[in-house]
């Protein structure tokens, strides 16, 4: 490489689109990198187009329209492959790392290990994974299984994979989301000694705080285009803010048809109280009460732990803490005794967890209703039948036969599909995780009506969501996790898209 | 839009529907009938017919049992010695005058016991993989066999259980007519019983099957202790054809019988298949096998035969699945917002 200045950017990305179905993934995506070094930060809320781009620009996904060019060449990758090639390399969310090969392995891994006369020359293939070390400014021993080290340290080790290609670009998707102040700041430190030897890094983060500390320049992403970019000074956290929710959204986009509880709601005991529920190491201490009737959000940026706490509440994971329903406790990891004591929950992951796929509709509506019936009893019984074809028709599943498979059907009409387990024969208590999650905005819409019409036949509800204005639309109070822990609760009134971002991102003065 | 309509589609279409898993083998199983009763006129004879059912009795009793379990996503390779040791229990047990029915009874129970106990309570409670599991059972119970028979054939003399083998009704022997009845039974409970949507739930997705209450665990002990039960009725319907209780343990009649699970199309990855497929399965095995023993072709034949079907038809089920969902499919890699294989007719498809 010369250090001659060259006057085209080093990366750009113009009109960028991309399409899912009928879903505008990306619209208008742009993203410039001026020069060498810099550390630019990408922000936008979830559903943004923040994934899809990046995606792009790694070479995982290919786009559908736009330009791509790196130091003023067109390029198109077709995979991760090309894209290092081009020097760009993505670190991912998930830490894709062996946990039980060493360091060097992970960083030398896909046959870069350096090959002696009798096989694999360890102690050379250890010294290079040193000096990549070296460059980051860490003192790993890379004989250490990966598995030994932590978090922070494996996405180091990514990292150092990363640009032991010889990257240019280093994509890292949310790094910090699971690492704690410390862990962040040395994290910080490695992008730093990145910038200065040249490398330039795109960061992805919701944590304000974290943009406005390291970033020299930041793109925010709204609805698949880039609604604002520049310098960081040119931002301010209300400014930023703003362009991510839209300058109107505050005011429009919150609430909606659902009328406030009346003062007998608000005096009803709890139907269901958490007392110091803990589930290490994701979530600590959690105090929480439900009553019949009320629709309450789980706001919190993804790992906050609000999965977490649906889980243990419910019995998919163990935990301490007691969970009172109706002032009886109810016992810890078993599913099948939360459901029994009037407890639902819909899982995030309606493919794996929420829908048996190549099950019928059917058989996957009464799975619940069903569970504590005598096992030789015969399913599928015309009451069944009906039972279900009634549920069917009044929240609109939509198939010509409640035979079929419901690997068959659309994304909306599974998660409708899911949902109905616990319409057959209602629980007192309904938990759920990203209950709209990748179904299209008809269904979306649907399923909101759905939920406040089970709030208002005096279901509790307890709703986690990464999309904070599906909370304000539905919710009548919103609890926001940071860190495995409750660290607000807002009234519906009092609540707003800037200010959950604001409060689940950490900025609690407020 | 007030009311939604869903159709009953008739028997008929569902019928057809049901059978695509095993249409493969019924298809090649009619072709090689056609092909040896013109070739071989004897294969057609009703006497060769019952005696090429008796002959199948005991993989396919053993495979019925296997099939659930294969629903499961599981596999029990014990189901051998289990067999035999519910056949060395029976002939000790009449050695020592309990009568006829109260030891037949004790040897099912016994059979079901180290099925479910056992393989189940390891598989199901301890989450072991089956295959751990069930080959360290098969190799353990086959000690136990072999222990316990000192290496000897026990001779069984009790004429209710010879008889078995040689008394006929409507034309059929007693296994035959044993086989029709586990057949039956394992239909009803596949097809009438929440057990049986249990069963194929936790073969489709375990996660799921838990969070909606399914006692996963249970499910699993009892399908096993169902597979080694119909291995206990497999051992006694062996004493009934030779007489004796054996000390030898087919190590080949799990894989036998998960050959023809597979060949009716039940999935090893589970949540799908049955047992009328599987019928059809052990039906071609025994069918290939006798029609070409009588061809006086080697029987080395209708191994190769054997093990090029099973995989040709696992792999036309495979290209049938990819063909089924190519048109959905994106380009590799997993989109964010939605992932979900649309099928256009009934994602247009609105209420009337």
């Amino acid at each position: 490489m010369t250090d001659t200045v060259t006057p085209s950017p080093l990366l750009v990305m113009e009109g960028i689109e991309k399409n899912y179905g009928g879903v505008r993934a990306l619209r208008d995506g742009r993203l410039t990198i001026g020069r060498p070094g810099t550390v630019h930060g990408l922000i936008g809320e979830n559903g943004s187009g923040k994934s899809t781009i990046l995606g792009i620009l790694s070479g995982q996904i290919r786009p559908d329209g736009g330009a791509l060019l790196v130091e003023g060449r067109s390029v198109s990758f077709s995979s991760p492959v090309d894209a290092l090639r081009s020097g760009i390399a993505m670190v991912s969310q998930e830490t894709a790392l062996a946990p039980l090969l060493s360091v060097t392995e992970n960083i030398l891994l896909g046959r870069r290990l350096v090959r002696g006369r009798a096989g694999i020359d360890w102690k050379r293939s250890h010294e290079r994974a040193r000096s990549v070390l070296d460059r980051l400014g860490l003192s790993y021993d890379p004989r250490a299984p990966v598995g030994s080290l932590r978090p922070d340290q494996r996405q180091m080790v990514e990292i150092a994979r990363a640009l032991s290609l010889d990257s240019r670009v280093l994509i890292l998707d949310e790094p910090t989301s699971s690492l704690s102040e410390d862990e962040v700041a040395s994290i910080f430190q490695v992008i730093r000694n990145l910038s200065s030897a040249g490398v330039s890094t795109i960061l992805v983060t919701h944590r304000l705080s974290e943009l406005f500390e390291i970033c020299d320049e930041i793109t925010v992403l709204r609805d698949g285009r880039t609604v604002a970019s520049g310098t960081a000074e040119s931002f301010s956290p209300a400014t930023l803010v703003a362009a991510m929710v839209g300058d109107t959204a505050a005011e429009t986009r919150v609430r909606g048809e659902r009328a406030p509880l009346s003062q007998a709601m608000l005096d009803a005991p709890p139907v269901l109280t958490a007392l110091n529920v803990s589930s290490e190491p994701d979530l600590h201490d959690v105090e929480l009460s439900l009553r019949p009737g009320e629709i309450v959000g789980l706001a919190g940026l993804v790992g906050a732990g609000r999965s977490d706490l649906l889980e243990a509440i419910f019995g998919a994971r163990p935990r301490s803490g007691d969970v009172l329903v109706e002032n009886v406790p109810l016992a810890p990891g078993r599913p099948s005794a939360a459901i029994t004591s009037g407890i639902g929950y819909v899982p995030p992951d309606r493919k794996t967890e929420g829908v048996v796929l190549g099950m019928s509709v059917v058989d996957n509506a009464m799975m619940v209703a069903s569970s504590g019936r005598f096992r030789l009893r015969p399913p599928r019984t015309r009451r069944d039948v009906q039972a279900v074809s009634d549920i069917g028709a009044s929240i609109r599943i939509r198939t010509r036969d409640l035979g079929v498979a419901v690997s068959t059907l659309s994304g909306g009409n599974q998660q409708k599909v899911a949902l109905s387990k616990w319409l057959i024969d209602p629980p007192r208590v309904l938990l759920l995780d990203e209950p709209t999650r990748g179904v299209d905005v008809a269904a979306k819409a649907e399923i909101h009506q759905i939920l406040v019409d089970l709030a208002d036949r005096g279901v509790a509800l307890l709703v986690s969501s990464s999309e904070n204005d599906e909370l304000l639309n539905i919710c009548d109070r919103i609890v926001v996790m940071l860190r495995g822990r409750v660290v607000a609760t807002v009234a519906r009134k009092d609540a707003d898209e800037a200010r959950l971002s604001r409060l689940s991102g950490g900025h609690l003065d407020d | 839009m007030t009311t939604e309509h869903f159709t009953q589609p008739s028997i008929g279409a569902r019928l057809w529907k049901g059978s695509r898993p095993f249409r493969p083998v019924f298809v090649v199983l009619v072709v090689v009938f056609v092909v040896l009763a013109i070739a071989q006129p004897v294969f057609a004879s009703a006497q060769n017919l019952q005696n090429l059912l008796t002959s199948i009795s005991v993989l396919w009793i053993v495979a019925m049992g296997m099939t659930l379990v294969l629903i499961t996503a599981g596999a029990d390779l014990s189901v051998a010695p289990i067999g035999a040791l519910a056949g060395i229990l029976l002939a000790k047990l009449l050695q020592a005058g309990v009568p006829v029915w109260l030891a037949i009874i004790i040897s099912l129970l016994g059979g079901a016991a180290l099925g479910g106990f056992v393989n189940g309570t390891l598989i199901g409670r301890f989450n072991v993989s089956f295959f751990v599991v069930t080959l360290g059972t098969l190799t353990a119970f086959t000690g136990i066999v072999n222990l316990w028979s000192n290496t000897e054939s026990i001779p069984v003399t009790e004429p209710a259980i010879i008889n078995l083998a040689v008394t006929r009704f409507l034309g059929l022997s007693g296994p035959v007519w044993i086989m029709i009845i586990i057949f039956v039974v394992t239909l009803f409970i596949q097809q009438r019983t929440f057990f049986g949507r249990d069963v194929y739930a936790v073969g489709g997705s375990i996660s799921a099957a838990r969070l909606s209450g399914i006692r996963v665990p249970r499910t699993i002990i009892m399908v096993y202790a169902f597979s080694g039960l119909c291995a206990a009725i497999a051992g006694i319907v062996a004493i009934s054809r030779i007489g004796v209780a054996s000390p030898q343990v087919d190590a080949n009649l799990p894989l036998q019988a998960i050959a023809a699970v597979l060949l009716g199309g039940t999935a090893l990855s589970g949540g799908t298949g049955g047992v009328v497929g599987t019928a059809f399965g052990v039906l071609f095995i025994g069918v290939l096998s006798n029609g070409l023993s009588i061809a006086g072709v080697p029987s080395f034949w209708q191994q190769i035969v054997t093990g090029v079907i099973l995989v040709v038809a696992v792999l036309a089920d495979r290209i049938g699945l990819r063909r089924r969902t190519k048109a959905t499919a994106e380009t590799g890699s997993t989109p964010p917002p939605e992932s979900t294989p649309v099928h256009p007719e009934t994602a247009a498809k609105t209420s009337h």
